[in-house]
């Protein structure tokens, strides 16, 4: 049983995920990965009761996920990673003037794929279990075949193929750069701070140009950002979730969802974008397309992660999909409190797992959809005109240094610069984020088979 | 006045001296609580580094302007 004294921490947790995520969220621009692993970090590192670090992630997932959707739907600027495949359809909506229409829908939509991956993870990770002993006895390979899979999968086959081993390359160097030099012991392994290296490599290969002239010149812009936000007209419609889609998109947002469960070990934004734009094709008539699609990526966006975090979490205590990787890493391993050998899997019992989940996805998805029905546009509002980008762009830095100083010293500020170029570069090149954690995880490995020790 | 050299990065607009100065800033603020922290002390660290990361956060917030213009069509239309 749970105890009561616990239980109120637990809902403490989820009502403070609810409040730090709804603020974050309406960021522009703030990458998933980065706002979340920090937070959750830090709550580990308390010491805090596992129910009460795993209440607090799944409230923060579930907050973050909705509320990026708002400035993406209301100004057209993506609040996180997740929702900027949304974007070009958020530009015809807005341009119709129907903002203030998708918001609901989307945030129904993001109801349902709560509501339906939460349940269907939780299925599939007990089906699991059964077999995860022989599934981590191969992680060493599920890592690489990871990177190859990702990579055929994406759009540039070829090049992602070819960065696997340089990347792997990359990293086993500053690793053992590392050990020689005596910056780190040889009991530990670098990972966190290369894995948000490749996180903010993007805005580090940005921010690098910006000291080139010509590239400079190449970004500049002559005004402001010109924003307009637009009327909420229908302030007293209903919240019913069932009342605010169409047949329709309820039909597309339900199916979406459980399809992504299944397919957890993929890159969340890649399911979001592939399962989202079939859906939207398969709309019957051709003005619904651009809201068939929108809602259906909310309700995915959901269930990628939750199933994301809840499968590999429950059934295996293995970072084995994207999500785990990366937002969810501090779940999986901080020593001491958490490491491979003993982490939130192998303490909590899957009867208290299980309400854990439901009690964390449940009041944040209550709370930040009733946030959300009723606030969105003044929370837009106020955070244009007043959260200036400099100071946004600021805190990343800052938290990547932060980070980086803390896993391995100053030398791994520069690693983790260099991780950042090079990944960042690769990005922008066409080699995706799944392809390069995947190399991560796998490089041990790779390099072993380069020695020929395998 | 000098101009200032404005340039879209991250799908929204920052002068470039006022970004220099505020990645400069917020990251001395949260280094800077970092190392006051207990060396010894993971968690402490980490949470005046993060500390360290809000106090630059909300002095940049009070010192920039964000370069939109945010139009509110609602009140727009009662005009």
């Amino acid at each position: 049983m749970i105890e009561l004294g616990l239980l109120g921490l637990m809902v403490v947790a989820a009502l403070s995920a609810v409040l730090i995520y709804t603020v974050v969220g309406f960021v522009p621009g703030t990458d998933e990965t980065s706002v979340l692993y920090p937070i959750s970090l830090a709550l580990v590192l308390t010491g805090a009761h596992p129910m009460i670090v795993l209440t607090f992630f799944i409230a923060s997932i579930v907050t973050l996920n909705l509320t990026n959707a708002m400035p993406t739907a209301l100004v057209c600027l993506p609040g996180g990673v997740m929702s900027s495949p949304m974007i070009e359809h958020a530009i015809g909506i807005k341009a119709k003037g129907r903002s203030a229409e998708i918001i609901p829908k989307m945030a129904a939509a993001s109801a349902i794929g709560v509501a339906i991956s939460v349940p269907v993870a939780l299925i599939i990770a007990n089906l699991i279990i059964p077999f995860a002993q022989n599934i981590r006895d191969y992680a060493a390979y599920l890592f690489v075949f990871g990177a190859i899979f990702l990579s055929l999968t994406s759009r540039h086959k070829a090049l992602s193929l070819a960065s696997i081993i340089p990347l792997a390359m990359l990293f086993m160097s500053l690793r053992h750069l590392y050990w020689g030099i005596g910056a780190v012991p040889e009991t530990q392994v670098v990972t966190v701070s290369f894995f948000l290296g490749i996180t903010i490599g993007p805005l580090l290969v940005s921010l690098f140009r910006l000291m080139n002239r010509g590239m400079l010149k190449a970004v500049e812009v002559d005004d402001h950002k010109t924003i307009t936000v637009p009327a909420d007209t229908n302030q007293k419609r209903t919240l019913n979730p069932f009342k605010v889609l169409t047949k329709e998109e309820r039909r597309h947002a339900s199916l979406s969802a459980l399809i992504a469960n299944f397919l957890f070990v993929l890159s969340p934004v890649g399911l979001t974008i592939l399962i989202g734009q079939a859906a939207g094709a398969r709309a019957k008539r051709e003005e619904d397309r651009a809201d068939v699609t929108m809602t259906s990526m909310s309700a995915l966006i959901q269930a990628t992660y939750m199933s994301g975090i809840i499968i590999p979490l429950l059934a295996l205590g293995l970072a084995l999909s994207p999500v785990a990787l990366g937002p969810g890493a501090a779940l999986f391993n901080t020593p001491p409190y958490f490491t491979v050998e003993n982490n939130i899997h192998h303490i909590l019992t899957g009867w208290q797992f299980t309400v854990v989940v439901v009690l964390g996805a449940g009041m944040a998805m209550t709370l930040s959809y009733l946030l959300i029905s009723r606030y969105a546009k003044p929370i837009t509002m106020f955070i244009l005109r007043r959260i200036p980008h400099e100071a946004v762009l600021g805190v990343f830095v800052a938290f990547i240094v932060l980070l980086a100083y803390m896993d391995a010293g100053l030398i791994n500020i520069f690693g983790v610069l260099l991780v950042g170029l090079v990944c960042g570069t690769l990005n922008k090149m066409g080699v995706n984020y799944g392809v390069q954690f995947m190399s991560l995880y796998a490089a041990p490995t790779l390099i072993g088979f380069l020695l020929g020790v395998f | 006045m000098k101009k200032k050299t404005l340039i879209e990065i991250w799908g929204d607009v920052v002068a470039v001296k006022s970004l220099v100065i505020s990645i400069l800033v917020i990251t001395v603020t949260t280094m800077g609580a970092h190392l006051l922290a207990p060396r010894d002390d993971r968690t402490l660290g980490l949470f005046f580094g993060l500390g360290g990361a809000i106090l630059g956060f909300v002095i940049m917030t009070l010192t920039l302007k964000p370069k939109r213009h945010v139009i509110d069509e609602e009140a727009a239309h009662r005009d």
